[in-house]
């Protein structure tokens, strides 16, 4: 189960980076696209049809962020339970409550800019305590975890 | 060192195995309370809101929970007969003057096959004669249109919904709500009076968000009668195929003849899910039609753009320069329709960044009825929360708090005043959609209308927005009011208007397999 723990956060890990990337590979699809005289209005991003390849991006993060990473961090904390990993449980609430936040704020900031700006921080922060719960599970992984104690 | 004593260790996964439960119980319980029955009623559908008015025979009764409401009414659906005598009319009863001929007949022949459009490009989508958009239907105010439609090869079944013509509710084309879907090899025919000049459209309310986005639609143009000639008339249906944006099934510019100082009236229909910026350069425009309803006194317009709503339509009106240059009427971006004589070399300018406000566009009128003393005032008020639509988890939207199908469904009786708000506190703009009647907006964010009564039928609410916005309930029938981003719908954001003693005798599900949205 610590294994499983610990493979659960670097997924959580390696997916924000997925998130950051397809985010910025949208991002940078779009201009190229107005660049080249392409026009984008509501009614061609609610028609899910993608004008140029990049617009998969921003696909592909909305898929992830609301159906993929929150049921990892769910699984995540359900597996802190029985990891036996000292502080597993809070890195994992962490993670969880981050994620949580994130979909919030990536959500929101639709209709108020500046929350997208957050999101953006929010990113680093469960990037951050997913590695952080990661290595919680790497460092208790070997058969003695025990430290000595006769250098008390 | 013992980290742990033996004891700790049962009591350490008993503790575990509580916090797995605690999690995923509550999980566990809301899916399976969101699973809906293999076919239901509308009529069965969440709880009843009164608005204020007096409750019906029929009494509907408030549910608490949409599941246990959807789960009871997999009974109902199965003896549909049980509404029968008792509850009232069936919204088969109510149709067009059954012995009057037809004044426009059409029929229609859909099919689902690889094309062309008519920019020439391929496409595989659907088909009504052959073509995608549909054939354009024009009748004069006051004909009675017929149109047979027949499935030929349509998977899922079709239906035809006349978008913004307040047909009698038996010929509105929802399938599970007003029909079955009209399976492959079978037929259905469609009876109305045009009754109300202006721009229309139809468009399959069968799997719609699907059917719509593959084609399945076309315009429909009431001309309000004869001797009104003289001004040139074109329809501009705006649909994106595979992303691709088109005008009438063309890609770029579409060009109209319209000779100069001569009026051009150019109706633009947008089939999207999503509102769509029109602008005009080379000339002054005037908004003469909203949703199929003259706008009153309107002024000409420069450096302000349009939105048309998703769903909704705008008939612009141009008055030719004299000196024979084009002008270019732009619709969403480059592509427009231009109109010229001598010349269509009308280059694209920018979106201007003033829109126009048809809350305070045109001259007041006298209203039609007075909205100030409501028999019924409604509140339909959007949001978004995590939960299971039908077992899927995920951000559905919410109507009044609650998700589908535990939404409200709003009952009035014939002749009713009735006053609603729509909020929008879902982070996300909606085009509002109410069947079989027209609407006149009263206020926004609390700020009256001061211009030409604004009458619509799709009301795009952005996100933080509210309208007030007030109708007759003067059209009998079960009628669907819905977000007309047609993925919207079929994430729940779907809700009905009924009538006091009408009721339906189809399901959605099924054996017709009928799946509205």
């Amino acid at each position: 189960m610590r294994q499983v723990y610990k493979v659960l956060a670097y997924l959580i890990a390696i997916e924000v980076a997925v998130q950051a990337s397809m985010v910025v590979w949208f991002d940078a699809g779009l201009g190229k696209w107005v660049g080249e005289g392409g026009v984008v209005d509501k009614s061609l991003v609610e028609s899910g049809q993608a004008p140029f390849p990049e617009f998969m991006g921003v696909v592909i993060h909305g898929m992830n962020g609301m159906f993929v990473i929150p049921p990892l961090a769910l699984l995540l904390l359900i597996t802190s339970f029985w990891a036996k990993v000292p502080g597993a449980v809070k890195a994992a609430g962490l993670v969880l409550a981050l994620v949580v936040l994130q979909v919030t704020f990536g959500l929101f900031g639709h209709d108020i800019p500046l929350v997208g700006a957050v999101h953006g921080i929010n990113a680093l922060l469960l990037f951050g305590s997913a590695i952080y719960a990661a290595r919680r599970g790497a460092a208790v992984s070997g058969p003695v975890a025990v430290q000595p104690a006769a250098q008390g | 060192m013992v980290r742990q004593s033996p004891g700790g260790g049962r009591v350490r996964r008993i503790v575990a195995g509580v916090a797995t439960v605690a999690v995923l119980g509550p999980l566990a319980w809301l899916w399976q309370d969101s699973l809906m029955p293999e076919a239901y009623s509308v009529m069965d559908m969440g709880y009843a809101d009164y608005g204020g008015g007096p409750h019906g025979p029929s009494g509907h009764e408030t549910h608490a929970a949409g599941g246990a409401s959807a789960h009871a009414s997999a009974h109902a659906g199965a003896h549909a007969g049980a509404h029968g005598p008792g509850a009232g009319r069936d919204v088969t009863e109510l149709i067009a003057d059954a012995g009057r001929p037809a004044d426009v007949s059409v029929t229609m022949v859909a099919r689902k096959q690889p094309f062309r459009l008519p920019s020439g490009r391929a496409f595989d989508g659907f088909t009504l004669n052959g073509q995608s958009p549909g054939p354009v239907i024009k009748a004069a105010k006051g004909q009675l249109v017929q149109v047979r439609l027949i499935n030929e090869s349509v998977p899922g079944g079709i239906t035809l919904h006349w978008h913004g013509v307040d047909v009698p509710n038996a010929e509105d084309g929802v399938a599970g709500v007003t029909q079955d879907a009209v399976g492959i090899g079978k037929e259905f025919t469609y009876r109305f009076v045009a009754d109300r000049a202006g721009t229309f459209w139809y468009h399959s309310h069968q799997m719609s968000h699907e059917q719509v986005r593959g084609g399945l639609l076309g315009a429909l143009v009431v001309e309000p009668g004869p001797g009104k000639g003289e001004v040139t008339d074109a329809v501009a249906l705006v649909h994106l195929y595979n992303g691709v944006r088109t005008v009438n099934g063309l890609e770029g510019d579409v060009r109209v003849e319209a000779k100069p100082g001569a009026r051009a009236r150019v109706r633009v229909v947008n089939t999207e899910y999503g509102v769509m910026p029109a602008w005009v350069s080379g000339a002054p425009y005037r908004l003469v039609a909203v949703d199929g309803t003259e706008v009153n006194g309107p002024a000409p317009v420069t450096g302000k753009a349009l939105a048309v709503a998703a769903g909704g339509r705008a008939d612009i009106e141009v008055t030719m320069p004299e000196n024979g240059s084009p002008v270019r009427i732009h619709l969403g971006g480059p592509t427009g329709v231009v109109l010229g004589s001598a010349s269509y070399d009308a280059p694209p300018v920018s979106r201007p960044a003033a829109t126009l406000d048809p809350l305070t566009y045109g001259t007041p009128a006298r209203p039609a009825f007075d909205p100030g003393r409501p028999d019924r005032r409604f509140e339909y008020d959007m949001g978004r929360r995590p939960g299971f639509l039908d077992g899927v988890p995920g951000l559905w939207w919410t109507i009044n708090g609650h998700l589908y199908p535990d939404v409200p469904m709003f009952h009035v009786t014939e002749g009713d005043v009735v006053r609603m708000r729509i909020a929008n506190h879902s982070g996300e703009p909606h085009p509002m959609h109410l069947h079989g009647h027209h609407a006149v907006v009263l206020s926004r964010d609390g700020v009256p209308a001061t211009g030409s009564p604004w009458w619509v039928d799709s009301l795009e609410v952005a996100a933080g927005e509210s309208y007030e916005i007030a109708f007759v309930a003067d059209n009998p029938g079960v009628w669907m009011d819905h977000c007309h981003n047609l993925p919207h719908a079929s994430q729940g954001l779907v809700t009905h208007l009924v009538y006091e003693g009408v009721t339906t005798r189809f399901t959605v599900g099924g054996s017709a397999e009928n799946e509205p949205e």
